[in-house]
């Protein structure tokens, strides 16, 4: 099998190359790292006449990888943080990636401020997960003070940062703020391309990425203000089948727990004292269907002496909780 | 800039070795060159591809790579091979060719990269890439007459 030599003209060479220039997007998370130098040395093996071969290198071409600047936030809160008029230290949960390949510092900043929603909050400060629990700890994890403590990240490493704002007490059920926090590569952003001169980490230049080394992303702040309505009726059965209220009488209460509004309400306690003149009927409450013991203890209702009560937990708007319990009048 | 020192590098080496090359006569002269591949936009919008001489790259940048090859020596060269290791941080994305003959062993062994299978994890096989590849090779089997030369051209991209 005969091999030829093709002895391109240099355009022809060109042309080629460039045609084939499509297949050459790559898919690289950081990448080599900054500094790297990319060495290349090709060697070539030949007979001479007299039978011996001979092994030859070329020169080496010595190519530095420089700093890229990428960076990615994200914010990571799984939906909407829910706050109420007036309250304060809303925390909104974001994530910076440094995605080029050297050591950068960035610096953040939180907007408040964003137009097209419905509310602004206060801002009340930017802080770094210094201890990377990915939860806000107040006076252990640092607070982020611009130009002081710009988190420095390694390729591929990424920092959770919280921002702390207080929600005005103007806004109603169903508004939201927009809260966007920015990160910027100290060394330097702009479009990508954009080289800084001997700046890059590892001694070569830096230059900005396709992130343009400056990226941003939004959480939001719901106002859910959930509602509730208790609704309570009586149903009398006397002791001769009518419903007369007599001694001896037993009347059933039901009380309707309705949430209504947005989110939902927490650890939500039902209590209903038990009406003077009447005696309650030892283990008559009912919870959902379900009877309940009068002991504190692990299901949902208890008596007291006085009063019963019934721990509903969180109760999502929309949905309702009803009791039902008995007295005997005396 | 940093090309002229390694020139300067191998005419240092060969001084040094001079007695054995010059036993053996028919010198081969291999010179290696990296080009990057530039966007550059126009003034009327349109961008072009220029190959310029970096002295830096950045990851994703696409490169070129030239090996020259010439016989400056008075004899023939016979069973003309040319290797090229892929430097760590490359990725090999072609030849110019289609004539090279691809290693995805560390150099052991070589073939048609399509022909070539690499070991899975759960010890099947799959076809081999251009991720896979760790060295490239031309074998070219005809007599380098005296002043003959050429060039081969691939391609690769900044890990």
């Amino acid at each position: 099998m005969g091999w030829r030599i093709r002895r391109l003209p240099k355009a022809a060479v060109l042309g080629a190359l460039l045609a084939s220039a499509s297949f050459a997007s790559p898919a690289f998370a950081a990448g080599t790292p900054a500094g790297t130098d990319i060495t290349n040395v090709a060697t070539a093996s030949y007979e001479t006449p007299g039978g011996s071969t001979i092994d030859v290198d070329s020169n080496p071409v010595v190519i530095k990888v420089d700093e890229l600047l990428d960076v990615v936030v994200d914010n990571t809160d799984p939906g909407d943080v829910a706050t109420q008029p007036g309250d304060t230290g809303e925390v909104l949960t974001f994530q910076v990636t440094n995605s080029g390949n050297g050591n950068e510092a960035f610096t953040l900043d939180a907007d408040v401020a964003v137009t097209g929603d419905d509310f602004d909050p206060t801002l009340v400060q930017i802080v770094l997960d210094t201890n990377d629990n990915g939860v806000y700890d107040p006076g252990v994890d640092d607070v982020y003070v611009a130009g002081t403590n710009d988190p420095a990240l390694d390729p591929d490493e990424s920092i959770t940062v919280f921002v702390i704002v207080d929600t005005p007490t103007g806004p109603t059920d169903g508004d939201r703020a927009e809260v966007s926090l920015s990160a910027v590569a100290v060394t330097g952003s702009g479009a990508p391309g954009t080289s800084f001169n001997g700046q890059g980490d590892g001694g070569g230049d830096a230059v900005v990425g396709t992130t343009g080394a400056d990226d941003d992303d939004s959480g939001f702040l719901a106002i859910q203000a959930a509602i509730l309505d208790l609704i309570k009726s009586a149903t009398v059965l006397d002791p001769f089948g009518g419903s007369t209220a007599v001694p001896g009488s037993v009347i059933t209460y039901q009380i309707v727990a309705n949430v209504t509004g947005t989110g939902s309400l927490t650890n939500l306690v039902v209590s209903d004292p038990v009406p003077a003149d009447t005696a309650y009927v030892p283990a008559s409450i009912v919870f959902e269907g379900t009877g309940q013991t009068d002991a504190t203890d692990t299901d949902e209702g208890s008596f007291d002496g006085t009063q019963i009560s019934v721990d509903m937990g969180t109760v999502t708007s929309g949905e309702s909780r009803t009791i039902t319990f008995q007295v005997t009048i005396q | 800039m940093i090309k002229a020192i390694f020139k300067g590098l191998i005419v240092a080496t060969a001084i040094l070795g001079g007695s054995a090359v010059a036993a053996q006569a028919a010198p081969l002269q291999l010179d290696s060159d990296i080009f990057v591949e530039r966007q550059k936009r126009s003034e009327d919008g349109s961008v072009s591809v220029i190959l310029a001489e970096p002295k830096t790259v950045v990851p994703g940048d696409s490169l070129v790579f030239v090996v020259k090859y010439k016989n400056v020596g008075a004899e023939a060269a016979s069973d003309f091979a040319v290797t090229n290791p892929m430097p760590k941080a490359v990725r090999y994305a072609g030849s110019a060719d289609g004539l090279e003959l691809a290693s995805v062993d560390g150099g052991k062994t070589y073939g048609f990269l399509s022909a070539l299978k690499v070991k899975n994890a759960d010890g099947t096989d799959r076809a081999a890439s251009y991720a896979d590849v760790t060295h490239i090779k031309w074998n070219l089997k005809q007599i380098l007459a005296p002043g003959q030369g050429g060039k081969l051209v691939f391609r690769g991209v900044v890990k």
